[in-house]
């Protein structure tokens, strides 16, 4: 009896040492298994259907040995079987599981960034109003550290359905002036007392509200769905490359 | 490497005004460009519409939380309406006349917490550097990424918490070390291609002139970090970098000699970074007396002759006046009365140590204390008043040395200090003649001893300054009386500035997790 809570003990401890791995061969492997086993329940790319969303809310939360036992053991209680594969594979699946909420820079993604920056740069328009390490327009956000700061998920919300989720400081905005001309741009801040607002020029105007006859922000963003969604791909894949920092922890 | 992909598209961003050299010379008037303020590190303002006679009344006008910060250090950058301020790896444009955020910009990815104590502007970017020695140039206006460049090594135990210094085309920046054994230096980073283009070693390699005063200690290790901000001459052309001590701290056995150029001020050629000259304060530290504090610059006559000076109130305890052209020491007075390490200087400004003070393993009492009898809280000088104004802390310690085996970046200092229950330090607002170094008068700040808040004084003949209790306090520049005090509810870890926005005048002091602006009160 001894023995066994030794052993149980031990390969608890073994598992709590082990964590998801994140190599692109274990995450495509376990994007293979959850695609078979996974997805009908959770979505293809892990949004939610009948199951939850693994990008959001406690999935996304898990530290890595509650994910694994959840994925093995299921979630007695709920609709989550149960899944005996051995441990190995579980981990892969762990591994694509936390490949849809890390940042884009690290995962494996599809498409061809040659032609997604090509694309930024011409056809799609994207570099009138985004810059990539000076190069580009104003105002939208800065997109050189993009594939640092969002997952593969939000790049592809913010390029299919720019309205859905406007981030702060980016609302379209027309501020007028009492002697009648106007400011459009962006509403970095706004209150009842002041409003900042940076112009498709990259100019900054700091307005006092007492100097205008009114401000009006608008519900919709000011990037218009891609014209082409078969851009996507190759867009994603350029944007997801894009980190101030790839040889981060390089030795002079 | 990106900063080398990146030089090839070095293109100035789209038609913004460009702030030139010329322009921060100039600084400080509205805008307050560097650090300091100006290249000669005064910390004196020429704006006048705050003067002793009003500045009881002085409110807040805005305050703006930093989220997450603990301990802001900084000192803001004001330009054209906008203030840049920094925390740990980020920094905030904000509306100077609301405190309203415009941008901020989050290196993410950077490894370290350590503070940050501010940015610096050129052309049409801003300047910061992230605890793990990155430097990042962003778009002033919009805080759109130009380059983020690696300049040490945070695996090797570099860590930084400067404000960079703009110079020429230069971006000037330094590290720590002092404390962890690593090699000091400048480097010069060209602020438009994020190419570094020179850089200087405080701590000589073999072979190199100083390389003897190490006695065969490995240059690697042997600190004379730059962590704080350095002072220019744009007409002599020369950079004055204050150096940090030798390590290990407290212990000195394993590098016998003075240790160049440690505890020093070097001067330096602004185009090549070769030095010109160097002044060392404390030879062959063994109390962590870093020279790091502003070295200040002034012309005047001196002993009948026009001179260019260079000032500084050291650590160690004593004012020195030193001619910035050639180094020459010229003058020194102690400007703290707990002062027992040595019994005087030498007419060339050599320390004469009193052997009884050296650290040993049982310790040693001495003063000032290893906080320093000044640290880096920015001092300010008035020209108008004669006056050198600098915060200064009276207080020993026990200190105990180590001759154990260092080991780089493992908290190994030669062992450490502690400090006297039964002797509190306690600040002192202090206004030195600025070519004697005579104390004109003094202005106590009773408190927890915890303070690092340094000056700004202003044409306007008030001197603005944190206190040890969380007071801004205001103070008639020319008697050291009390005018106005602000409590802010939090102990201060930063220098004042003062600027102009919408054609009225503003003082602003960073908090531990604020940044409190304080303007004239006017009637609706």
């Amino acid at each position: 009896m001894r023995l066994t809570i030794v052993a149980a003990a031990l390969s608890g401890s073994a598992l709590l040492a082990q964590r998801v791995p994140a190599d692109p061969a274990a995450i495509e492997a376990g994007r293979q298994i959850y695609m078979g086993s996974c997805s009908g329940c959770h979505g293809a790319t892990g949004e939610g259907s009948q199951g939850p969303s693994l990008l959001s809310g406690r999935a996304s939360r898990l530290p890595d040995c509650a994910l694994f036992n959840s994925i093995k053991n299921g979630l007695p209680g709920t609709s989550m079987p149960d899944f005996p594969l051995p441990d190995e594979k579980v981990w892969q699946i762990a591994a694509f599981v936390r490949s849809l909420t890390a940042p884009a820079a690290s995962v494996p993604v599809p498409g061809d960034p040659v032609r997604g920056r090509s694309l930024f740069f011409g056809e799609s328009g994207c570099s009138r109003c985004h810059m990539i390490l000076g190069q580009g327009g104003f105002p939208g956000p800065d997109l050189s550290n993009i594939g640092a700061e969002r997952t593969l998920h939000q790049l592809r919300e913010s390029i299919l359905k720019p309205s859905e989720r406007i981030s702060e400081g980016y609302r379209a905005a027309v501020a007028t002036r009492k002697t009648g001309e106007s400011v459009q741009g962006v509403a970095k801040s706004f209150n009842n007392y002041s409003i900042q607002i940076i112009d498709r020029a990259g100019e900054v105007h700091l307005l006092d509200r007492g100097d205008l006859s009114g401000v009006e922000i608008k519900a919709e963003s000011l990037m218009p769905p891609l014209k082409n969604p078969e851009h996507a791909t190759d867009l994603i894949a350029f944007l997801a490359r894009q980190s101030a920092r790839p040889s981060q922890g390089a030795a002079r | 490497m990106r900063a080398a992909a990146l030089a090839a598209f070095a293109v100035p961003f789209a038609a913004v005004a460009q702030v030139t050299p010329e322009a921060i010379a100039k600084s400080p008037n509205a805008d307050w460009l560097t650090y300091n303020g100006d290249y000669a590190a005064r910390r004196h303002s020429p704006l006048t519409q705050i003067t002793a006679a009003n500045v009881n009344s002085l409110v807040a006008k805005w305050v703006f939380k930093v989220e997450g910060a603990r301990k802001l250090e900084a000192s803001p950058i004001v330009h054209d309406g906008l203030m840049y301020i920094t925390n740990t790896n980020e920094i905030y444009a904000l509306d100077a006349r609301f405190g309203r955020q415009v941008w901020r910009y989050r290196a993410e990815g950077a490894r370290g917490a350590r503070v940050n104590r501010g940015a610096a502007i050129l052309g049409d970017r801003v300047y910061f550097v992230t605890s793990d020695c990155h430097l990042i140039a962003l778009h002033r206006k919009t805080g759109n990424l130009a380059f983020d460049v690696e300049y040490a090594s945070f695996d090797r135990g570099y860590t930084t918490s400067i404000a960079p210094l703009a110079v020429r085309n230069l971006i000037l920046v330094g590290v720590a070390g002092g404390g962890s054994g690593q090699r000091g230096f400048v480097a010069a980073i060209d602020g438009q291609t994020g190419k570094e283009a020179w850089r200087f070693w405080t701590v000589p390699a073999k072979g190199e002139p100083g390389w003897e005063t190490w006695g065969g200690f490995p240059a690697e290790m042997g600190g004379a970090p730059t962590w704080t901000t350095g002072s220019y001459d744009a007409e002599l052309d020369l950079v004055y970098w204050p150096t940090g001590n030798p390590w290990p701290d407290f212990y000195g056995g394993r590098r016998p000699g003075d240790n160049l150029y440690s505890d020093s001020v070097v001067a330096l050629d602004a185009r090549t970074g070769k030095l010109k000259w160097h002044f060392q304060f404390t030879p062959h530290d063994v109390w962590d007396w870093d020279a790091n504090e502003n070295p200040v610059l002034l012309d005047a006559v001196f002993r009948g002759k026009p001179r260019k000076l260079l000032v500084q109130a050291n650590r160690n305890g004593f004012y020195y006046i030193l001619d910035r052209v050639t180094g020459e020491f010229l003058h020194a007075k102690p400007f703290v009365r707990k002062l027992d390490w040595t019994s005087g200087l030498d007419d060339k400004g050599r320390p004469k140590v009193i052997p009884e003070k050296i650290p040993t393993p049982a310790g040693t009492r001495v003063c000032p204390s290893v906080r320093g009898a000044a640290n880096w809280m920015s001092p300010s000088y008035d020209p108008a008043t004669g006056l050198f104004y600098v915060v200064t802390l009276e207080q020993c310690d026990i200190i105990v040395a180590s001759a154990k085996e260092p080991v780089p970046a493992s908290g190994f200092r030669g062992t450490g200090n502690e400090g006297i229950p039964t002797e509190p330090g306690r600040f002192y607002l202090r206004a030195l003649d600025v070519l004697s170094g005579d104390i004109r008068w003094e202005y106590p700040m009773p408190g927890p001893g915890i303070m690092w808040a340094g000056t700004v004084s202003t044409a306007g003949g008030v001197v603005f300054s944190g206190d040890d209790d969380g007071n801004l306090v205001a103070l008639d520049a020319r008697t050291g009386q009390d005018l106005w005090h602000f409590p802010t509810g939090h102990n201060l870890f930063a220098s004042p500035v003062t600027y102009m926005a919408g054609g009225r005048q503003y003082v602003t002091i960073l908090t531990e997790s604020n940044v409190f602006t304080f303007g004239l009160f006017e009637p609706r």
